[in-house]
Parts: structure tokens; C-alpha cells; sequence
């Protein structure tokens, strides 16, 4: 018994152990995830299979060997190109002249955390994705089911056509039998039939009822909205092809009530290298430059350019365009036609930048809000990502996927509601939540299995409305 | 008992049981006709039309509205910047340390910036003791000013014509040049970066002479202190280490010197700190109308304005002998001051007398007094003394006069009215016309620069560089949190340039300053940018006091120079007002809106008259006047029409009136607002006096229309008599059965305000707690269980309001407007009981009817957790949330107010008119301003920018109430989320109790047991409004106590 006793105790320790460890290697990783989001994912691709500005990620712990020579690497990768180590002065060679930021503050374990997450990545053990079929499947299954209720619908209706046919056929046997006479009704007196016209109009009068709130509701709403922006700016470029973290750009999703549009001098912190786009050219990209003042001829910015006139910054852009033209085009002189291409590209870029107030290409530029909530919500979007740590997909849909960006989400109360219900909070994760004595004791004693955000007051009013 | 509610009353009204009063208060909503309350008069009046006309209309607006519904939404734009600057996140709020200053006013502050515009002040307590006042709240909203001057300008005959800074300089240079006596008329300099900026300007210009003038006169205490201690300053007081504090006639709670310390201070000494063994401070007031100081003391006594200096003759003879004629005295103040004098003896270094004479004599005989107490050094000192007042009427009067000869070439005013706030104002003006040039450093339209020939307009202090050393040993810093919205340019720098200096750029100018002053006076830091960037960080820096002046007056000398009592019928005194001042901030919808915390008026003076009971059942006025009845006030020639307002505890034989009104040449919230009566002040000896006493009104000449006194609006737990049995006014109209006492609703002894002797307390907390105990034994009777389990886990917040701390000062209210984007509704409103404030300070007033005493109730949404108003809402659009908030859903709101109707506290505000320009249609309605601007106050695109955009803002036909500022309370949850700790005691502050100086107001989670809220929901004085109706209240009041002394009655 005693015996007994011993070994189950041993086999707790063992199993809790083991459960030690797992969790700290997990709360790891995890930590790595958000130190590669604020330190790495500007450079390295959060893939860690395909180059950025900086090399894929994943395997660089392989292929260093030595975690020593890694990690101050990662601290400071210029004094070891300088010491002329041989794994660094390869890279640099292969890289230059790109220069690694330096991470002088960061720990072994922050270091160690963040090759936690990229290998895990990597090899795809961290987050196993759901099998993509079965989404497929689920939106063939909601396609084919409008199909089935037209069936349903047009085999009732034929079902209906032929019982008139038998109730008139009938009828007319009776009438027959009784010696009455008998006139068949047409098609057209069966439909135009007293009952059936009353029938027709209450089944209207209840469709336009019913159509008219449905509309009603769906004033201001707009889901699907998808309007022309002054830049064709591709999200799918950006965040599908290379795979650029959302919060790199929309920075104030972590941290205030707006994710907000990122600032021109965000773009340039890559478009001053990439200045010709692989889709739009000069055509696109000029724009930003046009906007913030900075000259891809020389790649400086332009002293006085608010003041500059609209002639001096034509001749600055007229100029890029025109060399990137013959570059791409491989010619020397210019025929009418390149004349005019040059020059519509020229207008297109005045016309983005400008409007009715502001009549300088200079200055910030004027983006279409496609996310728009009445005055009388409050929306916090650190509320979400940060506290709730919700994905930014679950409300804007696959924007990677998106060309011009397109509203997801319906936006409307019922919808916000309804994911209120079903999330559940960061529960155990934050200790914000202790405060929440009792549903810790219900989960404790197994009464309660989740917290949802409806379960701590997330249907409240006043949690959105003030 | 002494704690019978029936002895606290809240007007003679409804000590009187006026009918007509007991009728408004039985409702909600003042009774008037549907086309008053909604539309616009003289329209609706004078149109034409029938029933086929409006059926047209009808049709033609749901067309309308149709077509408008299905038209496409408008498309909204988003601006990115160009390069974001790195400390601005959009939607994150960023706060500054600076400087409030305005005149004489001061407070360090921290201004909470949004997207970098200045939203919101708050008291900043790494300078100061945290806290701030009414005006420095509502100084953000004279940033948004649209009035303010945009550019340069000069005259040109009558029009003005903008010019560049360019030109403006040379033309003004060009007549300095030439000029050979230049005078700069200025406000008191309280900064050593102005202070530098005209010393430049002298050193260019020697002919150059400074006066000083400010909008009320200190010369009197200034001049006394200079000749007693060779120091013309204001010392610095202590009421917080004084244990009797006497004043004569000087407003410090309100007005006088600095009332927000002051008030912190006093509200130390009030507090009961041990019920068993009991003790507060006593503080006597002498005066003839009734302070907010006065309000708040244990004893007034009445003595007239002329016979002030008589009073403390007398009270100096008491204390250290001799003689001097009493006779405008009467006997019973004798006998006050004779117990006065025993009480202050009593308490001799541990004892405080100020006055708010402007006769250098009676300041004198004040010192006197004070140093034969042993004050000086315990209570007062001179190390830390105010340099926050320096006007010297003998310099004015000098300059006038020099005016007036036309040996002055060139005169500057800057922050600075004297054309308004002079007593000689219209000799003022006259011999300002002999000046050839003259040049306003304004911020906007005043009477003095409406007679200069050249405006150089200032930044506000939200966009400028600066400095204020109000106090002797610490230096508070300015710095800008906005761009300058408009062409205009600090005034040093206007000086500097015409000073011909090298650099006018005021950062440069301050840091130069600050090395040579500031940086040597301290150890902490070794270099100087280390020292810049923590005083810029900390708002300012402390560098130790100065010496102490030591007493060399002789006191006796000037029992012959005091004032002379006059022997008139009527005497007027003239004060300024805890709101708009004498006028610095007459163009301020927040203050102008913000009822007078005595009389609780709006939007104009009132002239306070003397109420007597008439032995029968009516508390008349002085000629048998009635609030809101329009009289001829004849003051030294000069007559006004000015309505009146019964005011108890106003002397017999005086009537008081508020200064800072009537202005001429403003913007247009005080344009012709009131009337003025600086030119009837006084001045004697060369000192201006505030009272005169050659005073006579008439009877009844009218009756104001728009009668903007707030004190019988929204008023709960009104007593009156039927059949001789006492029973609740308000609840008569139920039309209940005697008898159900007890039960919701019914007929109970209703619970507003506690008070108590601190001698009786005892007594009285046992009343107290057994009225509570009966209250909830009543409350055990009904149905409702309860559901406190409810509240258990998470956060239950509430409040708890210390009546004895609070002063009624009335910031706290201004503060509520500023972060919930209250509208202001103005005079005409007001008028019709809409005002909107979601916390109103009630004034009661309880002990002697001639000579009363006042507590002041801050009143706001109780956040009941079995509340009334959410069982009528037939769209559930107030409900309750599971943290015990009552909360309030704008857009689910249909407005049939009949949560306001079912609320038995009447703190719920419905928006009767668009109030801010938010609804889709503008509407018809009338106009809401005081000069038929279609435009509402605050409603205009620049004004908008200090709304707070974390609030909604109310279209019309909606209810709101205080939601204990959920805005805050959920950024508090979400900053302890996100950082995923739990919420700590202090995360979350209404604005309120933010604002409060005297720390009124605590908040907080009472789930927490160990906050601050905690703390004081412990206090045995306790007490919730209205308990026995059972609602739940959230918030705790305590029981009100003073130190009377029924003696000094007798």
C-alpha cells in the first residue's frame, strides 16, 4: 500500500515535472513570438523560409553552430564582422550592404526565446495551421445550400401545380358524376382567382415588410466596401507576397484605440531602397516620395521642398520617371507616345495628392477610411489585439489576400455581440482577471469550463457607449 | 435635537413652503408650453398657415428624410502624417507639465493633450498640492477662443487693418524711436523670462517706466507690508496650522490671493479626525454680504462695509489697547468681536487674521494684530510669500495724470484692463486720448485696447514659453503644448523685438534666463541640461524660501488713518466673483454658465439684497423685493438697472453686487452681460475701496425675463406642510395615503444633509446612526432583495463626498463640463431650467434664519444599485452594469424622460434644444446665445477642438447624466489589461475628484478593500441621501461639522 503510495507520488512529480517544462518551453516560444514582432519581422520574414530585407530565419541556428558566435551576433553584428569571424564576414559578403540592427540590451533568454519561436516556426511544430480544406468546404457547403432551397423551392412549386391540377381534375369527375355541368377553369382564371391574388399580396405585403427593415437595419452599414484609394497600394503585395507583419505598419493597434494609417516616413523605411514597384512602377511609389519630399534621383530628401513650386518638384519626378522609362524600356529617345505616358503619369500623381483644399502635391496624403464606426461607439483596438489578443483577421478578413482593401466584417452591433458571446478571455494568462475571484473558483472546482467576454460585462452597454 | 432636517432650507422659498415653488418642485420639468420649451417664439408666432400646410410639411419632411436615408454615405477621409512624431500615438493622450497663469491667477498644471491639442488641466501635484480652481479649468477653452486676435493689427480711423509682424515692428519702432517717455502698463510680472524681456526693453529705451495695475487692487496689504517689513509682498499662510482664523472681508476660499492652496489648507483644519475626542478649527468671519468664505465659516459677523476698518480698530484695541471711535458698529458685533478677541488670545501663535481691506491703515492694524498673536513665523511667513499681486494705485493715478498733462509719448498695456477695471476708468480713457501712440499686447477684444492705436496679439500660455515664480522659493515653468494657432506672437518676444535684441526666440531667451537665475540656486544637478530637462519634466523647481521679514510696524499710528464709518441708509459692497473675476474671464462660456456658489446665479449679477421675516409666514426682501425683480441702484450718481436676489446672511442696511459684468468691448459671452459698476468703487487716499455708501435702490421697476438662478432648479427631499403635518413636497403629487411610511415612494422623513456641532457630535452621530439603522430596518421590509452578490467579484465602483472638506469653491463642476462635453446652453436656457450640468453643487443653508450658515452638497448620478429611473425606461436605454455603474446609452435613447421623472436625487439632464450642433438637420429652434448667433457656445469648428473625443457628443431629444466618468474607468481597466496586472487604487479618478483641491471627493473600487475609498467609506459620520428609499446610492456623504459658537449670536 505504502508502496503504492510512493509510486503514485512519483509518478505525479514526474508527470508534473514534465508538464513544468513543456509550459516554460511554451510560455518561450511565446515570448519569442512578440520579440521577433517588435525587434525582427521589419527585416526577417515571419515565414522564416523566404528572404526580406534581411536572410530567412529559419535554420540559422543549424547553420551557425556555435550559439555563442549567434548570440553576439545578434547583439552586435558589425564588431564581429570587424573581429572577422568567418560565419559573419560570409553573411556580411553575401548581405552587404544591409546592416543588422544591434541588440546590445538583449538577454540570453530573450535571444534563446526568440530562436524558440523561429525554429518552431520553421519546422511548423509551433501552431500547427488547420488544414485549409476544410474553410473550402465550408463555403461550398453554404453555395450549394442555396441551390438546394431553389430545388426545394421550384419542386414545391410544381408540387402545388399539379395538386390544383388534381383538385380541378377531381372536381370535375364530381361534377360529371352529379350530372352538373362542368366548365374547367383556364390557367389564367385559376391564377387571377380572388384567393390566390389575396394570398400573392399578403405574401408581398410581408416580403416588402420584412425587405424593408432588412434594409432599414443595413443603413450605414458597409460591408463590402471597397473604395479607390490615391495609391493602389496592394496589401497583397505587402502583407500575402512578402509577408510583412500588419502591426509594422499599423503600429497603434497595440497600443492605442486606433491602428492607424501608418505615417509616409513608415513606407520609406523600405521604399527608400525599393523605389521601383514590380506591379505600378514609378507610377505608384512616386507618390510617397511626391508626398514626403524625398528625391529618387539622388535619394536625399529635398531641403525646403513645403515651399518648393509645382514646376521645380515636376521637373524633380518628370526626370525619375523618364530614366526609369528608357531603363525599362531600353531606348534613348522618347516618341510622342512614352511623352504622353510620362506625362499622365506625372497628372495621376498631382490628382492623388491633391484636392479642392489642398492644392500642393506636398504634405500628408489623403487616404479613404474603409472602416468607419458611428460617433457613438467606442472601439479600442489594444483592447483587442493586446489585452484579447485577437487576430487582426478575425475582423478584417484576409486582407493578405485583398488588392485594394475591402471592409470584411458587417460592423454592426448584432456582429460585435455575437463574438462577445463566443470569445473567451485571456483568463488565467492575466492577472488583470484575478480580480474575478469567483470564476477562478468555478473553474477551479470545475463548474465553470471558459470565461467568456459577455461573462465579465462584455454585452454591456456603457462597454461601448459612452 | 439640533439635527431636525426641517432646520436646513435651501431658499426662503421653501422655508416659507411657497406655493408656487412646492408646485415646480412636484415636477421634473419647469411647466411651460411645448412651443416655449422647443421652438423658436417669434417664428412659430408670426407664421402663417393651416391644417393642409402642415400636413405638406409633414409629407414633405418624411420624403425628405427618406430620400436623405437612402442617399450613399458620405465618404470619410484619413490623414495620415508625413513623418509622425515619435512621443504622438493617435488616440493615446500625452501630458505636459506647465503653468496655468492668468493675471494674478496661477496653477502649476498638466495638460492632457490629444493628437497635440490641449483637451483637459488638472492641478499637477509634483508642483503644487495637486488640484486646481474653476478658472484654470476653463482656461483650455480660451485657447479656442473665437474671438481672439488672429494677426497684427493697426488702426485705421475706426476699422483696423491687418499688417505682418514685419511691418508692425517697424512702425512701432519708429514711433519709439522718437518716443521721449514711454510707459508700459502691465499686470503684476510674476515671471523672470517677462521680467528679462522688459528689462531689455527699458535698457533700449530709458524713458521707459513700468506701472503696475492689476484687475483688483492689493495696494493696501502691499503698501502696509512694505512699510511694516520693508517687503511689499503678501506673505505666505498657513490655515491649516491655525486654529482660529479670523477674516475680514477677505474671500479666501473664493478670490482672495490663492484660494486654491487656501482652500487646501483650510479643509485640513475642518477635519474631524477622532469622533470621540473631537476638534476642528474656528473661523469667524466679519463681513456685510455673504462670501463663499463666509458661507463656510462657524461665525459671521455682520458688520457694514464702511465700518470694516472700525472693526478691526476694535479688535486691535482688544488685543493690544488703546481706543478708537465704534460707532458704526452695532452692539452686537461689539459684543462678537469682544469674544473674538478672547477666542483669538486663547490661541495665541496657533491663530490667523486676514483681511481683504484695501486701506493700508487697516492692513497695518491687521499685522499689528497678528504680530502681537505671535503669528508670524507659525502662521504667516514671508519666506514664502505671494508675489503674485504688485499693482500700485499710486502708480496708476500718477500715470493718469501724465497722461492727462500729455507728457507721455508712448503707452504698452499689456494683460491688462484698466479702461474696464479702473475706478476712474472714464478718466482713464480720457487721458489715455492724449497718449500719440498706443499699443495692445492683447489676446482678444477688450475695452483698453479698443482705445490703442496698434495690436500686437499674445499666445495664449498653452502655446508659449514661460515661467511664473508666484511664490517665493519655487519657479514654475511654461511650456508650450500646441502650435500658435494663429499669427500672433508671445509679448516678451513683441518686447524683445522692439528691444532691437539679437534672438527673439523665447525657448533661447527662457534658458538664458533660467542659467543665471534659477540653476544657481540649487545642488541637485550638476549640469545645466540635466536641470532644464527635470524641471521641465517636474513642471517647475523648488529653491528655497527667502528670509523672513521681521515686524517693525507700529500699528497704533494708524488707528487714525483707518476708514471713516458713514452714517448712510445704504451701503453697496462690491465684490469679485469666485467665476468670471473682474472681468479676466467674462468671455468664458464655462464660467459665465457656472452658477455663483453663494447665490447661485448664471450669466450676470445679481444684486444681493437683505431678507427679514415679516412675522407671519414670508421672508421678505429689502422694499419688499422678490427674486428676479428688476430695481433702480443709484450708486454716487450713477444708476444701473439690476435684478435682484434675497440673500440671507446679507447685513441690513447693505446690498452687495458682483464686479466683472457689463462689459463693452469682449467677445460675446460677456458682451452686455450684466452691468458694470467698477466706476462707482471708492477711492480714498488714493487706494480703491470696494464698497460705497451713498447707495440707494428703488422699488420694482420689472422682472428680469430670462432669470438665470439655479438654486430652486432640480431640487429633491423639499419638506413643506399639510394640514400641519410635515410631508415631502415633491412626493405630495403622488397624491400617496398617510400612513405608508416605509415603503418606496411613500411619505418618509427624507435625509439630504447632516449636521452637527463638533461639540453635540456625539449626540448627533447617535441620531445619525439610529436614523440609519431605521432607514435600513425600513428597507428590510420590502421586496428587493438586493442582489449585492452581484457586485461581489470584479469592480463595484462608488464614491464617498467629505461635506466637511468640501467648500463649495465649485471647480469640480467646470471640470465635469471640460471632460464630458457638456454643452453650454446659456442665459436664455438657464432661465428654463436646462442647464446641463451633470454635478451640481446644492447649497443649503441651516441654522439662524437672519444669519445663516451654508453646507454645500456636490449632487450626481448616485449610480443606485436598485435604481429608479431604470425600471421606466420603456427601451431598457439606462440599465445597470455588473461593476454597479447606471449606465446611460445615448443612441438607445428615445426621450420620453421618464428616468429623469422617477429620479429622486433630479440629476438627470435632458437635451431640450441642439445644444451642439450634432444633429443631422439643423433645427429650428431659437437662438441659444446672448446675441442671436445661429451658432451654439462651443459649437463652432474651432471651439470643438477642446471636445474630449473620447465622449459622445448628444444630439437632441436625449437624456445624460454623470456616467463616474466611464471613460476613464475603462482606460484604467485597460492600462492594467494590457499590462496584465491587476487595477491598483488610483488608476481610475472621475474628473472631479481629480480637480478638487481640497480632496472632497474620493473614487474608487469599492470591492477594494484597501483604498482610499475604503478609508473613508469607514468614517462613522457617513451617511447616504435618501437612504430610506432604498435605491442603493453608491455614494457616501458625511454628516456636516462646525464649530459654532451660539454666544457670538447673542
Amino acid at each position: 500500500m505504502i508502496h503504492n503510495h510512493l509510486k503514485m507520488k512519483t509518478l505525479i512529480a514526474i508527470l508534473g515535472l514534465f508538464f513544468a517544462f513543456n509550459l516554460t518551453a511554451q510560455v518561450d516560444a511565446k515570448a519569442g513570438k512578440t520579440l521577433f514582432r517588435n525587434y525582427c519581422a521589419q527585416c526577417h520574414n515571419k515565414d522564416m523560409k523566404s528572404d526580406l530585407t534581411g536572410p530567412a530565419l529559419g535554420g540559422a541556428q543549424e547553420r551557425w553552430g556555435d550559439d555563442e558566435a549567434l548570440y553576439s551576433w545578434i547583439r552586435n553584428s558589425q564588431a564581429m564582422i570587424q573581429a572577422g569571424h568567418p560565419r559573419a564576414v560570409e553573411l556580411w559578403n553575401e548581405w552587404k550592404p544591409t546592416i543588422m540592427t544591434a541588440y546590445p540590451d538583449l538577454t540570453d533568454d530573450q535571444i534563446g526565446s526568440v530562436l524558440a519561436y523561429v525554429n518552431g516556426t520553421a519546422d511548423g511544430t509551433l501552431n500547427p495551421k488547420p488544414v485549409g480544406g476544410a474553410v473550402v468546404a465550408v463555403a461550398e457547403e453554404e453555395s450549394s445550400n442555396s441551390l438546394w432551397y431553389w430545388l426545394l423551392f421550384g419542386m414545391l412549386g410544381g408540387l402545388a401545380l399539379i395538386l390544383l391540377r388534381v383538385i380541378g381534375n377531381l372536381d370535375q369527375l364530381n361534377a360529371e358524376k352529379e350530372g352538373r355541368p362542368y366548365q374547367k377553369k383556364s390557367l389564367l382564371q385559376s391564377i387571377t382567382s380572388s384567393g390566390l391574388v389575396s394570398i400573392l399580396i399578403f405574401a408581398l405585403v410581408l416580403l416588402a415588410g420584412y425587405t424593408t427593415v432588412n434594409n432599414a437595419m443595413n443603413l450605414g452599414r458597409q460591408q463590402g466596401y471597397q473604395p479607390d484609394q490615391p495609391i493602389a497600394f496592394s496589401h497583397a503585395t505587402h502583407a500575402g507576397l512578402h509577408k510583412i507583419d500588419c502591426q509594422y505598419c499599423h503600429d497603434g493597434a497595440r497600443r492605442s484605440k486606433h491602428a492607424v494609417i501608418p505615417a509616409t516616413n513608415t513606407c520609406m523605411n523600405c521604399h527608400a531602397a525599393i523605389k521601383v514597384g514590380s506591379e505600378h512602377g514609378t507610377a505608384e511609389l512616386s507618390k510617397i516620395y511626391a508626398s514626403s519630399g524625398w528625391d529618387p534621383n539622388t535619394g536625399t530628401y529635398i531641403e525646403g521642398y513645403d515651399e518648393m513650386s509645382q514646376e521645380d518638384i515636376k521637373a524633380i519626378f518628370t526626370k525619375w520617371i523618364t530614366e526609369n522609362y528608357k531603363n525599362e524600356k531600353e531606348v534613348d529617345v522618347l516618341d510622342e507616345s512614352a511623352m504622353e505616358e510620362i506625362e499622365g503619369q506625372w497628372n495621376n500623381i498631382v490628382t492623388s495628392l491633391t484636392n479642392e483644399q489642398k492644392k500642393k502635391v506636398q504634405g500628408p496624403i489623403e487616404w479613404t477610411r474603409v472602416h468607419n464606426l458611428p460617433d457613438h461607439v467606442y472601439f479600442n483596438h489594444s483592447q483587442h489585439v493586446t489585452a484579447g489578443k485577437v487576430e487582426c483577421k478575425t475582423c478584417h478578413g484576409a486582407v493578405e489576400e485583398m488588392d485594394v482593401l475591402k471592409q470584411d466584417a458587417p460592423l454592426s452591433m448584432g456582429w460585435c455581440i455575437n463574438c462577445h458571446r463566443q470569445t473567451e478571455v485571456q483568463f488565467n494568462e492575466n492577472d488583470y482577471y484575478k480580480d474575478y475571484a469567483k470564476y477562478h473558483e468555478e473553474i477551479q472546482s470545475g463548474e465553470r469550463d471558459k470565461v467568456t467576454v459577455a461573462d465579465i460585462g462584455g454585452l454591456e452597454c456603457q462597454k461601448c457607449h459612452y | 435635537m439640533s439635527n431636525k432636517n426641517s432646520n436646513v432650507w435651501i431658499g426662503d422659498k421653501d422655508l416659507t413652503r411657497d406655493e408656487s415653488f412646492i408646485a415646480i418642485s412636484e415636477q421634473e420639468f419647469a411647466d411651460s408650453s411645448l412651443l416655449e420649451t422647443l421652438g423658436n417664439e417669434e417664428v412659430a408666432e408670426s407664421a402663417q398657415g393651416n391644417r393642409r400646410d402642415f400636413l405638406k410639411f409633414l409629407g414633405f419632411g418624411l420624403g425628405a428624410a427618406t430620400i436623405a436615408a437612402g442617399c450613399d454615405i458620405p465618404v470619410k477621409r484619413a490623414l495620415p502624417y508625413v513623418v509622425k512624431p515619435e512621443e504622438i500615438i493617435p488616440g493615446v493622450a500625452n501630458y505636459y507639465a506647465s503653468t496655468f497663469i492668468n493675471g494674478s491667477d496661477y496653477a502649476p498644471i498638466l495638460v492632457k493633450t490629444r493628437e497635440a491639442r490641449p483637451i483637459k488641466i488638472d492641478g499637477n501635484a509634483e508642483m503644487g498640492q495637486g488640484g486646481s480652481s474653476a478658472r484654470a479649468q476653463a482656461s483650455v477653452l480660451d485657447l479656442y477662443d473665437t474671438n481672439r486676435y488672429t494677426k497684427p493689427q493697426l488702426k485705421n480711423g475706426e476699422a483696423w487693418d491687418a499688417l505682418s509682424w514685419a511691418d508692425l515692428d517697424q512702425s512701432v519702432m519708429a514711433k519709439l524711436a522718437t518716443a521721449s517717455n514711454i510707459r508700459i502698463l502691465t499686470n503684476t510680472i510674476m515671471s523672470p523670462t517677462t521680467q528679462a524681456a522688459v528689462d531689455a526693453f527699458v535698457a533700449k529705451y530709458p524713458s521707459t517706466k513700468v506701472v503696475t495695475h492689476d484687475a483688483v487692487s492689493y495696494s493696501g496689504i502691499l503698501d502696509a507690508n512694505q512699510s511694516d517689513f520693508g517687503d511689499r509682498s503678501i506673505p505666505g499662510y498657513h490655515f491649516d496650522k491655525a486654529d482660529v482664523i479670523v477674516g475680514f472681508d477677505a474671500d479666501f476660499l473664493g478670490t482672495w490671493v490663492s484660494p486654491t492652496e487656501f482652500n487646501q489648507q483650510y479643509a485640513v483644519g475642518r477635519q474631524v479626525k477622532d469622533v470621540t475626542n473631537p476638534k476642528i478649527s474656528k473661523h469667524i468671519q466679519v463681513e456685510s454680504g455673504m462670501s463663499l468664505t463666509g458661507s463656510n465659516a462657524d461665525n459671521r459677523i455682520l458688520v457694514k462695509p464702511s465700518a470694516m476698518g472700525e472693526a478691526i480698530a476694535y479688535l486691535y484695541n482688544k488685543l493690544v489697547g488703546g481706543s478708537a471711535s465704534t460707532k458704526g458698529l452695532t452692539d452686537r458685533a461689539r459684543k462678537a468681536l469682544d469674544k473674538t478677541a478672547a477666542a483669538l488670545s486663547e490661541a495665541k501663535g496657533k491663530s490667523l487674521v486676514v483681511s481683504g481691506s484695501n486701506n493700508p491703515a487697516e492692513q497695518m492694524l491687521v499685522n499689528g494684530i497678528n504680530n502681537a498673536l505671535g503669528n508670524y513665523g507659525s502662521t504667516i511667513d514671508f519666506g514664502s510669500a505671494y508675489l503674485n499681486r504688485a499693482g500700485s494705485d499710486g502708480d496708476v493715478a500718477s500715470l493718469v495724470s501724465e497722461m492727462k498733462s500729455g507728457s507721455v509719448d508712448a503707452l504698452i498695456v499689456m494683460g491688462t484692463n484698466p479702461a474696464y477695471s479702473h475706478a476712474a476708468k472714464a478718466t482713464f480713457a480720457d487721458a489715455m486720448s492724449k497718449v500719440a501712440t498706443k499699443i495692445s499686447l492683447a489676446y482678444a477684444k477688450d475695452e483698453t485696447t479698443a482705445l490703442c492705436d496698434m495690436i500686437a496679439p499674445v499666445h495664449h500660455s498653452l502655446e508659449s514659453w514661460g515661467d511664473v515664480q508666484a511664490r517665493r522659493g519655487s519657479i514654475t515653468m511654461v511650456q508650450p503644448t500646441i502650435q500658435p494657432l494663429f499669427n500672433t506672437r508671445q509679448k516678451e518676444a513683441s518686447l524683445m523685438a522692439w528691444a532691437g535684441s539679437s534672438s527673439t526666440d523665447m525657448y533661447e531667451t527662457m534658458q538664458t534666463v533660467w542659467k543665471n537665475t534659477a540653476f544657481p540656486l540649487q545642488s541637485k544637478y550638476a549640469s545645466f541640461s540635466s536641470f532644464w530637462n527635470a524641471s521641465l519634466h517636474d513642471g517647475g523647481v523648488n529653491v528655497g524660501g527667502g528670509s523672513a521679514a521681521s515686524y517693525t510696524g507700529n500699528a497704533s499710528a494708524a488707528l487714525s488713518s483707518i476708514s471713516k464709518s458713514a452714517s448712510s441708509e445704504l451701503e453697496i459692497s462690491f465684490f469679485e466673483p469666485v467665476s468670471i473675476g473682474n472681468g479676466q474671464y467674462s468671455n468664458n462660456p464655462w464660467l459665465q454658465e457656472m452658477p455663483d456658489p453663494v447665490t447661485r446665479t448664471s450669466w450676470g449679477n445679481y444684486l444681493a439684497v437683505p431678507v427679514s421675516f415679516d412675522g407671519h409666514n414670508k421672508m421678505v426682501g429689502m422694499n419688499g423685493l422678490e427674486d428676479g425683480d428688476i430695481v433702480e441702484l443709484t450708486v454716487g450718481g450713477k444708476t444701473v438697472t439690476v435684478p435682484v436676489i434675497k440673500q440671507f446672511g446679507q447685513m441690513p442696511g447693505t446690498v452687495s453686487l458682483a464686479l466683472g459684468y457689463g462689459r463693452t468691448v469682449s467677445g460675446p459671452a460677456g458682451l452686455d452681460i450684466g452691468v458694470d459698476v467698477n466706476d462707482c468703487i471708492t477711492v480714498d487716499n488714493g487706494y480703491a475701496q470696494y464698497y460705497n455708501n451713498s447707495a440707494s435702490i428703488s422699488g420694482k421697476v420689472g422682472t428680469e425675463k430670462e432669470y438665470s438662478c439655479v438654486q430652486y432648479h432640480h431640487t429633491y427631499g423639499v419638506t413643506t406642510l399639510k394640514d400641519g403635518v410635515e410631508i415631502n413636497a415633491d412626493e405630495e403629487a403622488l397624491g400617496m395615503a398617510y400612513g405608508l411610511s416605509g415603503y418606496q415612494g411613500a411619505l418618509t422623513d427624507r435625509s439630504v444633509i447632516y449636521h452637527s456641532r463638533v461639540d453635540d457630535l456625539k449626540d448627533n452621530l447617535d441620531n445619525l446612526h439610529h436614523k440609519r439603522e431605521h432607514a435600513q430596518y425600513l428597507n428590510d421590509q420590502q421586496y428587493y432583495g438586493g442582489f449585492d452578490e452581484a457586485y461581489e467579484m470584479g469592480h463595484h465602483w462608488g464614491m464617498h463626498i467629505d461635506l466637511n472638506a468640501c467648500t463649495g469653491c465649485g471647480a469640480c463642476t467646470v471640470a465635469c463640463m471640460a471632460e464630458n462635453n457638456i454643452p453650454v446652453v446659456g442665459k436664455r436656457e438657464v432661465s428654463r431650467h436646462h442647464e446641463m450640468s451633470w454635478l451640481r453643487i446644492d447649497r443649503y443653508y441651516y441654522g439662524d434664519i437672519e444669519n445663516p450658515r451654508a453646507v454645500y452638497q456636490p449632487m450626481m448620478c448616485q449610480h443606485c444599485d436598485n435604481a429608479p429611473c431604470e425600471n421606466v425606461c420603456p427601451v431598457n436605454a439606462t440599465n445597470h452594469s455588473s461593476e454597479g455603474l447606471n449606465q446611460m446609452t445615448y443612441n438607445r435613447c428615445i426621450g420620453t424622460r421618464y428616468c429623469a421623472n422617477n429620479c429622486p436625487y433630479k440629476v438627470r439632464r435632458f437635451n431640450w434644444l441642439d445644444y451642439t450642433n450634432a444633429d443631422l438637420f439643423p433645427a429650428n429652434q431659437p437662438s441659444l446665445t446672448n446675441n442671436d448667433d445661429s451658432t451654439p457656445y462651443g459649437a463652432d469648428n474651432l471651439t470643438r477642438m477642446v471636445l474630449n473625443p473620447d465622449v459622445t457628443v448628444r444630439s437632441r431629444g436625449v437624456i445624460e447624466k454623470c456616467s463616474f466618468c466611464v471613460q476613464r474607468i475603462q482606460e484604467g481597466k485597460l492600462t492594467a489589461k494590457t499590462e496584465g496586472r491587476q487595477l491598483r487604487d488610483g488608476d481610475v479618478k472621475s474628473a472631479c475628484m481629480t480637480v478638487c483641491p481640497t480632496g472632497a471627493i474620493t473614487f474608487g473600487d469599492q470591492n477594494d478593500k484597501n483604498s482610499l475609498l475604503a478609508k473613508k467609506l469607514a468614517s462613522p459620520l457617513n451617511y447616504i441621501a435618501l437612504e430610506e428609499i432604498n435605491v442603493r446610492s453608491s455614494v457616501n456623504y458625511t454628516m456636516k461639522v462646525n464649530n459654532h459658537d451660539e454666544s457670538l449670536d447673542a
